[in-house]
């Protein structure tokens, strides 16, 4: 049976930088959103916070590279510079600034934007994970 | 009709607030997991998830960060917020399903902006689940009005 490929903690390239595909944020995902959450938008056609941080990881998946074998996902602190509104087309941008190996697994931070259509930052930050080292064959 | 929501000047550095508590069902999880895209299996395979050191599917990291935002909302009158400007976050424990959260939060900074109108208020959040552990915790960064002359 082949087992799907995953991306190690020896795979991931320290400074390498990955761009997701992108997508418009509709009135339909901050309906569903804010049902799910009550994290409402401040005003009409706003879109709160959280929810493109959230489409990210989605994005995230749809990368020519296998997924990051995630142990777990420590922390991360975020930056909302500009609004984002409904009808906005996101992508984001990542890049690793920091691989730190340990006993069980080894840490990545990775630096990740929020791109809007015209090309301008809109959100930033910073996530740390416990990625899984290659079991041994 | 005056205005019920809290301003700038009216938010007290050490005011606490506790939530209502909110369980997170199998259904949040899914429907997040479409919301996002995000289907990884520590949210998406019941069978995957029994051998694993967590014994079962665990909520998004996210998802409980978003629905501790809903909470807020619930804890206090509403801030005057114009943004959300930012977050330091930690994921302290799973997230399972029929875990019943709630958060607690307290107003640990104010900072006035060069702009005279509104200032930035930190609240420190802990989110809690039935037993009391905390599962995230961290502090957000809210713009707020300040109240109209």
């Amino acid at each position: 049976m082949v087992q799907p490929a995953k991306f190690y903690f020896e795979d991931v390239a320290l400074h390498g930088v990955l761009e997701t595909p992108a997508m418009t944020i509709t009135e339909a995902h901050v309906t569903l959103y804010a049902g799910l959450t009550r994290d409402e938008p401040l005003e009409p056609g706003a879109v709160p916070e959280i929810l493109p941080l959230c489409l990210t990881t989605g994005l995230g998946w749809r990368v020519p590279q296998p997924p990051l074998a995630v142990l777990a996902f420590m922390g991360f602190e975020w930056h909302a510079l500009s609004p984002v509104r409904v009808g906005d087309t996101i992508f984001s941008r990542s890049k690793t600034v920091t691989k730190r190996s340990m006993k069980d697994g080894g840490v990545v931070i990775e630096e990740r934007e929020v791109i809007n259509q015209r090309g301008e930052t809109v959100h930033k930050g910073k996530f740390t994970f416990l990625v899984a080292k290659r079991p041994a064959a | 009709m005056t205005d019920p929501r809290r301003f700038f000047d009216d938010i007290q550095v050490g005011e606490e607030y506790e939530s209502p508590g909110r369980t997170v069902t199998e259904t949040d999880i899914v429907i997040f997991a479409g919301l996002s895209g995000d289907y990884n299996i520590l949210h998406t395979d019941a069978e995957f998830m029994k051998s694993s050191l967590f014994g079962e599917r665990i909520a998004h990291g996210l998802l409980g960060l978003a629905i501790q935002a809903g909470l807020f909302t619930r804890a206090t009158q509403p801030y005057a917020t114009l943004a959300f400007v930012g977050l330091r976050w930690k994921f302290k424990g799973p997230i399972k399903i029929g875990d019943t959260i709630r958060v607690r939060a307290k107003v640990t900074a104010k900072k006035e902006t060069s702009k005279g109108d509104r200032g930035v208020v930190t609240v420190e959040r802990t989110v809690l689940n039935q037993r009391d552990e905390v599962v995230q915790e961290g502090e957000t960064d809210l713009m707020v009005e300040r109240r109209p002359a």
